[in-house]
């Protein structure tokens, strides 16, 4: 009853939203008001104004990053919900139940694994540093971090992976994408201009984009290394020794 | 200025994570700090900001179109003193008592996730990007999911995860009402946007999206058939959570609606608006009489407060849909006073559970003898929410009233003043509990004893603040009524 | 039609749809979360498609490249931020499904519900003696 009467609902939203998409602007029309809108403007005045030859990079880092200071804020709340359903371990080893059951990898796999690590740091490395001239970034970037991590804890086990990535190093890494997005902020208006400002009206204008090209390569690291680290946080939390549910207060 | 309010909490939450890793036992003093850096920069704004006009602010240099801009005007900056505010209450009240309710694995995440809310809900209020005002409502969003599963026992993670199933399509079906809206316009700044959609020839698009707004917004906010997550969520979550998730979260939820309904889709094209209005009005009018005949029934102190904030969520969408300058100010006056109020009462709630553990309303029966200051502070408050003469509760609902008369809507005057009636009803049975009946047996002592100052003092800010803005309103009252004049 | 012209809108749409009804509907909570990862990335897919322009490149000023060609890149950085949102929900409720799982050892959330009235009946009936 509940399958039909959603079913129903849901028929009904759909012939809604199709009918809908009769009214939308033409799909790829050059002429849409939201090509022409800001997009002009940002995909003319990027190179000179950022230094970034990618728009979409200058956009999300430069023109737009206040923003993107709130998604790294987004993706450390989600860490610390997380932590506040699964809960931080102690400050010493971490036990994964899961670490006793595991069935143990072939020789062969554990070999690759530890060759090809290093490789994909490496490309997301590349990733990260890339944003300014092609597709790329650094949630991106973190991303590939977070995937190496998980590759490893996988096959190696948990307190292999917690070994090499302690919490006393992982703590502070997580945060470190918003500390240097506010330091970034504070500079930008001892720079002469308001927060997060990139290219300081006190400098002459011709290094301002190199300026600016250089405050979003560092931008986009600190962001590569906190969303990382708190994917490799998350994991950690997930996997590590079963904690029961308290009981009902 | 405005801009360190919002960032000052978020370096804060950051900050305290590290100190929750060294020294634990700084936790409570340590995440005070950043809050308290913001109330101080919110006092020093007061003077700047004249109440028919605003502070705008171009992050990163750039001017409007290309940029994001801050737009803090009166009323943005009445609601983000509110927010520092309770806060830092609520943060003062939770050193003693959250440790009956955290486990100290989780107890670094539970101060982060209170500052990470409380920057969050600034950078919503003072946003002027109707993106930007997105990202800061997810940060609002999650952390608020984490907080209410913190407890971490069965009911807590159900609640939880029922209140992220339905606020995670909530968010979405934003997202998209955002996506209509730029595909329709090709601008994402509220005054552009202003000034745009009167002028966009895509009709129903832009009706579309400004339902999406109050679906989605409607849900986070608990608006009448979409509340089904808070009675849970709010009523198992450790007090000090549910004082700010039913006198913060809820209520910024509802300025969401506001600023899209008055500051992008402007009153002058209430063609497009105007029936989703009154289906809004009309829905907020059943939350009211719902959520009053629940609390009724409630046996649990704090579900009845949950269900209490659903009719109270109703009063302030009524307020908002009268579209005059009285209704808009007895709106935001009520999200004062419901702020300060209901907090109040949840903090007063807490203190029972700490010191005796006690949730249901009918052991409170005599509580007055032992605990005379948190039933005198409670009582305070529930006078405030029924609206009795010299508290705030009566000034903003007689804003309300008035807003609703002079508009016409005389159904809707008649359903607040049954509201009132229905929220004497709930409330005065407790009081009557606590202060006119006997103990059951060995059930309270006969000499005070009280809950610990640093817990009393919160609580009885609250309860004095509530007679204070009734008495001294006009501080307020007309500034306020001028920038709502603004708006239409 | 403009319908058919509008054709990846329409896909979005109804993919949209698709991933509500999973999320109102289904029993298994980790089926529930797909819906909701389906319903966010149809989103996403509208965004981008919304920034789609005839014949257009992608929007890197590279050599001799003609910005007046180039998509839009405003969506694509809201799309960023978009599944960034998705990503943290997900890992949040993942987290309470976990935990869920290990005391309840099931994902069925009607089992959930009826194992959890039981306890919490049982534990009125102790609380009453």
């Amino acid at each position: 009853m509940k399958r039909l009467l959603a079913l129903l609902f849901v028929a009904a939203l759909a012939v809604l939203l199709l009918f809908l998409v009769t009214k939308m602007p033409s799909l790829g029309d050059p002429d849409n008001p939201a090509r022409q809108g800001m997009a002009t403007q940002y995909l003319e005045r990027s190179p000179e104004d950022t230094g970034a030859q990618d728009a979409v990079t200058a956009v999300n880092v430069n023109y737009r990053g206040y923003d993107t200071m709130g998604k790294v804020g987004i993706i450390y709340c989600a860490l610390m919900g997380v932590l506040a359903v699964l809960g931080r371990e102690k400050r010493g080893r971490i036990q994964a139940r899961l670490d006793g059951a595991r069935v143990a990898p072939s020789k062969i796999v554990e070999v690759m694994v530890r060759f090809v690590i290093p490789f994909i740091i490496l490309f997301s490395a590349y990733v990260i540093i890339h944003a300014e001239i092609s597709p790329g970034g650094g949630f991106q970037g973190g991303a590939i971090i977070g995937a190496s991590m998980i590759i490893f804890t996988t096959i190696f086990g948990l307190q292999e992976a917690s070994r090499r990535m302690p919490q006393g190093l992982r703590v502070p890494l997580e945060g470190s994408a918003i500390m240097t997005f506010f330091v970034l902020g504070v500079l930008g208006i001892a720079g002469g201009g308001t927060f997060l400002t990139y290219a300081w009206p006190r400098v002459s204008t011709s290094i301002q984009p190199a300026l600016a090209n250089w405050l979003s390569v560092i931008v986009e690291m600190a962001i590569g290394i906190g969303v990382g680290f708190a994917l490799i946080s998350i994991l950690f939390a997930m996997m590590r020794e079963e904690e029961d549910l308290e009981p009902v207060a | 200025m405005a801009i360190f309010m919002i960032t000052l909490p978020l370096l804060g939450a950051v900050l305290v994570s590290i100190v929750g890793y060294l020294k634990p036992h700084w936790l409570p003093w340590g995440a005070l700090v950043p809050l308290l850096a913001s109330g101080v920069l919110g006092c020093m704004l007061i003077g700047r900001i004249p109440s028919d006009g605003y502070i705008s602010y171009h992050l990163g240099n750039w001017s409007v179109p290309l940029g994001i801009e801050l737009r803090v005007d009166y009323l943005a900056l009445f609601l983000m003193l509110l927010i520092c505010a309770l806060g830092l209450l609520a943060l003062i009240f939770s050193r003693r008592y959250i440790v009956k309710e955290v486990s100290a694995g989780r107890m670094t995440a539970y101060y982060v996730l209170i500052l990470l809310l409380s920057g969050g809900l600034m950078g919503f209020v003072a946003s002027g990007d109707i993106f930007n005002l997105f990202v800061f409502m997810e940060i609002v969003a999650l952390s608020s999911y984490g907080l209410v599963a913190i407890s971490a026992n069965s009911r807590a993670v159900r609640a939880a995860l029922r209140y992220l199933l339905m606020g995670a399509p909530a968010s979405i079906i934003i997202l998209l009402g955002i996506a209509l809206l730029y595909m329709a316009t090709g601008s994402l700044n509220m005054a552009e946007l202003a000034g745009r959609i009167g002028q966009s020839g895509y009709r129903e698009i832009l009706i579309a999206s400004f339902v999406l707004f109050v679906v989605g917004f409607g849900v986070k906010a608990a608006l009448f058939p979409l509340h089904l997550w808070l009675p849970d969520a709010h009523s198992i979550a450790p007090s000090p959570v549910s004082a700010l998730l039913s006198g913060l979260v809820v209520e910024v939820s509802i300025f969401g609606i506001l600023r899209i309904a008055y500051s992008v889709f402007t009153p002058h094209v209430g063609n497009l608006t105007s029936a989703t209005s009154n289906a809004l009005a009309v829905l907020a009018a059943a939350g009211v009489i719902f959520g009053g005949v629940m609390a009724l029934l409630q046996k649990d102190l704090k579900l009845m407060l949950a269900y209490s904030t659903i009719s109270h969520v109703g009063y302030i969408f009524l307020g908002l849909t009268a579209f005059n300058a009285e209704g808009l100010t007895g709106a935001m006056y009520h999200m004062l006073d419901h702020g300060l109020a209901k907090a109040c009462m949840f903090l007063c709630a807490g203190s029972f559970i700490y010191i005796k553990g006690f949730r249901r309303i009918e052991d409170l029966k005599g509580a007055w003898r032992q605990m005379p200051w948190t039933c005198f502070a409670f009582g305070l408050a529930a006078f405030s929410l029924v609206g009795i003469p010299p508290t705030a509760g009566f000034i903003s609902k007689w804003y309300l009233i008035l807003g609703n008369v002079k508009a016409g809507n005389w159904v809707y005057v008649v359903v607040l003043l049954l509201g009132s009636l229905l929220g004497a009803f709930y409330c005065f049975r407790i009081l009557y509990y606590m202060f006119f009946q006997p103990g059951k047996e060995g059930a309270w002592t006969p000499r005070p004893a009280d809950v610990p100052p640093s817990m009393l003092i919160p609580i009885w800010i609250l309860a004095v603040a509530t007679v204070f803005f009734g008495l001294f309103s006009g501080l307020v009252i007309p500034s306020l009524l001028k920038a709502a004049g603004l708006l239409i | 039609m403009n319908l058919s012209h509008n054709y990846l809108y329409a896909a979005a749409m109804l993919l949209f749809c698709i991933g509500l009804y999973n999320v109102i509907v289904r029993r298994n909570i980790v089926k529930k979360l797909i819906g909701l990862n389906i319903m966010e990335t149809s989103v996403f897919f509208f965004y981008i498609s919304l920034g789609y322009t005839r014949n257009g490149v992608a929007p890197v000023a590279g050599a001799g490249a003609d910005p007046t060609r180039m998509v839009n890149p405003v969506p694509q950085v809201l799309v960023l931020t978009g599944i960034i949102v998705a990503v943290g929900v997900t890992a949040l409720a993942l987290s309470m499904v976990i935990l869920l799982h290990r005391k309840y050892g099931t994902l069925d959330t009607d089992q959930i519900m009826r194992m959890a009235r039981q306890e919490e009946t049982q534990a009125a009936r102790e609380e009453g003696n």
